[in-house]
């Protein structure tokens, strides 16, 4: 085409430009500036007048700061029990809930474990807060029949971290086995009937037809999962923190929260969500690869 | 009834009766704070942590909240941000998502690109926390409304949507002499009730259950929404907010108050919305999440 006729198209086009206008200038403000604006952990803020280059101290004093790398080490932490411990949970259910015949009953289980999703992280807390409460919460009193003292779960740094993993658990089993249980749907009824014939249990179904051809979808949700890693739930975290559990849950994104809105230390706590942002894109980047190279399908 | 029973399984029993405790264990929890709240507030000691049904029974744990200004208020602002979020959210994300999708022009794949590159890269919070103050946003609203006003993945998820609807009925209004933006009101829009109704719930859900823009963006409590009131209640455990319900109740009855029956109201007031659409979001969330193939 020639120069001539691209401007020409441009200028048939302009109601499409002006349509598309509006995204464009959101995305312009609401993206692109905060994106340069990372340059801010490479400075030092100024409330008046130009900030000043500083280089790599911002990065230098994190990573010299034990606090710094008690938040990483956390993170890590949290990150993992829950690819360990949660992670598999959604797979179980959706196994199970293939198993329940078409009907009032299926509904009703599904409907229920999908709402806690639904709920925001306050909601939850709040909840959770009230179940896991020391005088008269549900877990205790279920203790409490079992002979068992009575725990403080929320204040236990012991315990903390499994009320991350179960509570996690409460709010998404359900909502994530929803990718597996439609991915089951389309395995062919045929090989089923087959075992069925030959005499296999339920249980024999599950383990040899159901779960190796669920495999591929384990290993692609398994993959993205890894690509935020480094995120490890704010929501969750920031809502059910507090000042006795501080050194066992405080993970990156709320200690980026504390320290830049709370302290004011702006291009420290950019320097620390960078930080956190360049492993984030490189783990995304490389499951992205990793994963199309495996099971040809990407991120995106 | 024998062969009903004969066409089960013993492992089939056994499956259906551990989903059954799982959701149990979904379920007494909210019942329990719904009991909490309908109880008599000196009664109330008496509900254990797996009971669901009130002890006593009393509404005054709904009217001291309901008579609390600022619970009030922040009832209405909830609604407010969630219709007018929603509303200009499905706005902008169609019309961009009508040009990505069904219409060619130069430099679109340039647009495509530049939204993954700008999907992939988070900011993260200080930037974005300036940006809305160099604004003079901070206080206002408009952060709200404006952060997050086209969500990338559901933009990709309604062009999708779009997509469906068939070239050939464009193409014939366009030959009947409309333009872009008269087949996106009148054809494009009426044609993709299904994949609006998703991302309006989509959106509807995200603004409902926002509050943590809204704690670091609004300073005057007067205009917080439902979900930071009610986390100044359950996890910051501030009592005196509450008890601005004084002047309507006497001192007696101040006294007879249970705090922890006041946040269980708290909690279930800002359910029930959620709640009311819940068929809609069983019937149309989980296929648009599908479709999209994001897992959030």
């Amino acid at each position: 085409m020639t120069e001539k006729g691209i401007f020409q198209r441009i200028k048939k086009d302009w109601v499409i430009y002006l349509m598309l206008f509006p995204a464009i200038l959101y995305f312009s403000i609401f993206h692109v500036i905060p994106i340069i604006g990372m340059k801010l952990a490479f400075q030092d803020y100024r409330i008046i007048g130009d900030n000043i280059w500083v280089g790599m101290k911002h990065f230098e004093v994190l990573l010299s700061s034990p606090a710094f790398m008690d938040v990483l080490k956390n993170t890590v932490i949290i990150s993992s029990m829950k690819m360990i411990f949660f992670f598999p949970i959604p797979i179980i259910l959706s196994l199970m809930i293939n198993e329940l015949r078409n009907g009032p009953f299926r509904k009703y289980i599904q409907s229920v474990v999908y709402l806690p999703h639904f709920l925001s992280w306050v909601v939850i807390a709040g909840v959770w807060i009230s179940l896991l409460s020391p005088v008269d919460g549900g877990v205790n009193v279920i203790r409490n029949f079992f002979q068992l003292p009575s725990l403080d779960f929320m204040t236990s740094k012991d315990h903390i971290r499994w009320v991350l993993v179960f509570s996690e658990m409460w709010r998404s089993a359900g909502w994530d086995s929803i990718i597996y249980l439609a991915a089951i749907m389309k395995f062919s009824p045929a090989l089923y009937e087959a075992a069925r014939i030959d005499g296999a249990t339920t249980f024999q179904q599950m383990r040899f037809i159901t779960l190796p051809q669920l495999m591929n979808t384990v290993v692609v949700v398994f993959i993205l999962n890894l690509g935020f890693f480094m995120n490890a739930g704010f929501d969750q975290v920031f809502n059910l923190i507090n000042d006795s559990t501080i050194s066992k849950i405080d993970i990156l994104d709320t200690y980026v929260y504390r320290i830049g809105i709370l302290n004011g230390q702006y291009a420290y706590a950019t320097a620390a969500s960078l930080f956190k942002g360049v492993i984030g894109v490189i783990l995304i980047l490389s499951t992205h690869f990793v994963s199309k190279r495996l099971t040809g399908k990407g991120v995106w | 009834m024998r062969r009903i029973f004969k066409k089960f399984t013993w492992s089939q029993f056994i499956i259906a009766s551990i989903l059954l405790l799982l959701s149990f264990s979904v379920l007494i929890p909210i019942l329990n704070l719904l009991a909490m709240s309908f109880s008599d507030p000196l009664k109330v000691h008496k509900l254990s942590g797996l009971g669901i049904l009130p002890q006593g029974f009393s509404f005054i744990n709904y009217e001291v909240l309901f008579s609390n200004p600022l619970i009030v208020r922040s009832i209405f602002n909830s609604l407010f941000l969630t219709i007018c979020g929603t509303a200009l959210n499905l706005f902008l994300t169609a019309l961009a998502a009508y040009v990505l999708a069904k219409t060619n022009f130069v430099g679109k794949k340039f647009v495509i690109l530049f939204l993954i590159v700008i999907m992939v890269f988070e900011p993260g919070l200080i930037p974005e926390y300036l940006l809305v103050k160099d604004l003079g946003l901070l206080n206002s609203y408009w952060s709200l409304l404006l952060y997050k006003a086209i969500n990338i993945f559901y933009l990709f998820i309604l062009m999708r949507f779009f997509e469906d609807v068939p070239d050939s009925i464009l193409e014939a209004a366009r030959i009947d002499g409309a333009g872009h933006f008269r087949i996106f009101t009148r054809i494009m829009l009426p044609l993709s009730k299904p994949g609006l109704a998703t991302l309006g719930l989509f959106y509807g859900v995200y603004h409902w259950n926002e509050y943590f823009r809204a704690t670091i963006y609004l300073t005057d409590p007067n205009k917080w929404p439902l979900q930071v009131v009610l986390r100044q209640f359950v996890v910051e455990r501030d009592n005196t907010t509450l008890l601005g319900a004084q002047n309507v109740l006497s001192y007696d009855q101040v006294q007879a108050l249970d705090f922890g029956s006041l946040q269980a109201g708290t909690i279930i007031i800002s359910i029930v919305p959620l709640l009311i659409f819940y068929p809609f979001i069983l019937k149309y969330y989980a296929k648009g999440a599908l479709e999209g193939g994001v897992k959030d």
